[in-house]
């Protein structure tokens, strides 16, 4: 295959590809690697000390202020990212692609009025997106509280609701629902459906696609066995350098608050007070060093393989 | 077409764009109970020390007074005439109405934006041509580490070293907005406002050192939202360079004996604007998601105060609706007067006229 060939010929891609399956099989195997006692606690070392123990036995990359292990965070973490980052990305991607090639295929104004509707989702920035579903689901827990009618609560009260938000979760499912993910989901599909879109229109004026519609198979047929196969590539880089993006971004909004926590933004949060302290960062380099570098890691291994396989399905690139 | 018919164009589909999202908006609201849309008619000035009791009533007469309990159609109609209006609601977690809070706010997004394109946007051009006309060269090669380095380094990692860099060890920049002394300054009467920009206020103002002091917490901010941007806007220049060398007109010119300078810079780069601002039209939304995460980072009391502070503590749809409808106007500003600027630049569009 030439595409291979040329995929494997930069070691800019060896390398992507390299931190990729590192990422994964950390995840995979994260029981393993920081393997968690019979109660699912992560494991703390015992110290009464409240400051940050550097890397010593029972924690391999240090300890946060709680003296939670960062190794821990670190590895259960990836799992976390992956999970949103892939996640997401897939529903983006379905999205795009179906509202992109749905719209080129049905053509003419339909087309233009489709794909007008997607360049709506265009002026939309994802954090007013995030800032919105997380007031929402403020706004649903405080209206369950309302409902089940506690008594004597005043309006100061509803401050209090992260001891109830574990008791609300069972009754609204989408109080489940991270708001970045939903944000993601419906704000970050427009590129999709763009490109895919572009690539359909063109595909529609070539001959096959032309030689299957007069031989007389069913549209639907033409879409899913012509069309989408053959448009599907640069969508499909996309997505790869978006896996990490999503993460890269969803890390920080949970760093400035927006959106559920994840291992990552938390540890950094939770180490906040001692990398900004006179010569902390240098003193205390494992509560800022491993999480930052595992998260850059993540958005250039995911970078990499995306640019790579733009470079090798495009010889002509100008990267080259 | 003429510039005319490009802008009422251009307003046209804004338009319809701000439709659309209000329309989701508001009709995801919907599937919550009468009384969270009741919040966004609030009077402004809502007695601070309510009892429960008295804040259902107020709720309910909301809900009779505006009809909240109408289809979809009549509500939406009833709240955007609202919204055209002025009244925007009054958020209780930043004690203000939510309007006037963002209007005041603009200024300070607007200045950190204004100073991060001022660096950028120039700095990428450059940095594009230099590396595009000596493809592979060394200025090439150290062009596109530092550019993928800089869009490695994502902002929230950039600001952290830059906070532990300039502000804990050097001393040389400070997060915020204004220094405590000076804060109290220009809340005061004496003080004038002519752009709403502090570091200019402050010459105005003969007070060259708040001007200063404005500069220096601006830095920051500022510099961590260019590097990002550069890199993008480096990159385009330079992929469209490089195409533009392979055109017919750039060899012509080179055998005509046109300096490769003047090629570069007076006619390839000519054609190389249309892309970048291409890309900058359908970026803005995330630009300006990136203004505001370097705003917060840095505790720079810019518009995104409005949306990121009112999520402590009480439920407040009217600050979560306002900010987003705001920075879609906002969006939308950016993305019409970028269209008609390209009319203008480009030669391909500007015949026409």
């Amino acid at each position: 295959m030439a595409v291979l060939k040329r995929f494997f010929s930069r070691w800019q891609n060896w390398l992507g590809l390299f931190i990729v399956t590192v990422f994964v099989l950390m995840a995979i195997f994260a029981p393993l690697l920081s393997p968690k006692d019979p109660d699912g606690r992560p494991p703390l070392v015992q110290s009464h000390l409240r400051i940050p123990q550097p890397p010593g036995p029972g924690a391999p990359l240090g300890t946060l202020p709680d003296q939670s292990s960062i190794y821990d965070a670190l590895v259960w973490g990836t799992r976390d990212a992956l999970k949103f980052g892939v996640g997401v990305t897939a529903i983006i991607f379905f999205i795009g692609i179906f509202v992109g090639t749905l719209a080129a295929f049905l053509g003419g104004r339909t087309n233009s009025l489709l794909m007008g509707t997607t360049d709506a989702f265009l002026a939309f920035p994802v954090i007013a997106g995030v800032v919105f579903f997380t007031q929402l689901r403020m706004i649903m827990l405080s209206n369950l509280l309302l409902e089940t009618d506690f008594a004597n609560f005043s309006l100061d009260s509803i401050q209090g609701i992260g001891i109830l938000e574990t008791l609300f979760l069972q009754l609204n499912p989408f109080l489940r629902l991270n708001p970045a993910a939903v944000a993601f989901a419906l704000f970050l599909w427009v590129p999709y459906a763009r490109v895919m879109n572009a690539s359909v229109m063109r595909l529609k004026r070539v001959e096959f696609v032309l030689a299957a519609k007069v031989s007389g198979v069913k549209n639907f047929r033409v879409m899913l066995r012509h069309l989408i196969p053959n448009a599907i590539a640069p969508v499909l880089v996309m997505a790869a350098t978006d896996v990490g993006a999503l993460v890269v971004l969803q890390t920080t909004f949970a760093y400035i608050g927006l959106g559920d926590s994840t291992p990552w933004a938390s540890a950094l949060l939770a180490g906040r007070d001692w990398i900004f302290s006179p010569k902390g960062i240098i003193e205390y380099w494992w509560v800022f060093v491993p999480i930052t570098v595992a998260l850059i890691l993540f958005g250039i291994g995911w970078n990499l393989l995306g640019d790579g396989l733009i470079d090798a399905m495009n010889p002509r690139s100008v990267e080259n | 077409m003429s510039l005319i018919r490009r802008l009422s164009f251009s307003i046209l589909r804004s338009v319809i764009t701000l439709f659309l999202i209000t329309v989701i908006l508001y009709g995801t609201l919907m599937l919550t109970p009468p009384e969270t849309r009741a919040t966004l008619y609030m009077p402004k000035n809502p007695s601070p020390h309510m009892t429960e009791e008295q804040y259902e009533n107020l709720l309910q007469q909301m809900i009779v007074k505006y009809h909240l309990d109408d289809p979809f159609p009549a509500q939406y109609m009833r709240w955007a005439g609202n919204l055209l209006k002025g009244n925007w609601g009054y958020s209780p977690n930043l004690q203000e109405d939510v309007f006037t809070a963002l209007l005041r706010r603009l200024p300070a997004t607007l200045e950190l934006t204004f100073y991060a394109v001022l660096i950028y946007f120039p700095l990428g051009l450059l940095s594009g041509v230099l590396s595009g006309t000596r493809k592979s060269s060394i200025t090439d090669r150290l062009f596109r580490t530092t550019a993928f380095v800089a869009t490695s380094l994502t902002p929230m990692v950039l600001a952290i070293i830059m906070i532990v860099v300039f502000y804990i060890s050097l001393r040389w920049f400070a997060p915020g907005r204004l220094s405590y002394a000076f804060t109290s300054l220009v809340e005061s009467d004496e003080f004038r406002t002519y752009t709403g920009f502090l570091t200019i206020d402050g010459f105005l103002n003969k007070n060259p050192e708040l001007s200063l002091d404005a500069f220096r917490h601006l830095a920051m901010p500022a510099l961590t939202l260019a590097f990002a941007q550069w890199a993008i806007v480096g990159r385009i220049t330079r992929t469209t360079i490089i195409e533009e060398n392979q055109k017919e007109y750039i060899t012509a010119g080179r055998a005509r004996g046109i300096r490769e300078r003047t090629l570069a810079w007076r006619y390839a780069l000519g054609n190389a604007a249309a892309p970048v601002l291409t890309h900058t039209m359908l970026t803005a939304a995330s630009l300006m998601t990136n203004v505001f995460v370097v705003e917060t980072i840095f505790n720079y009391t810019g518009l995104s105060t409005v949306g990121v502070k009112s999520l402590g503590g009480l439920a407040d749809a009217p600050s979560a609706m306002g900010f987003a409808i705001y920075c879609i106007i906002l969006v939308l500003l950016i993305t019409t007067t970028l269209d008609l600027l390209k009319a203008v630049i480009d030669p391909r569009l500007r015949e026409s006229f």
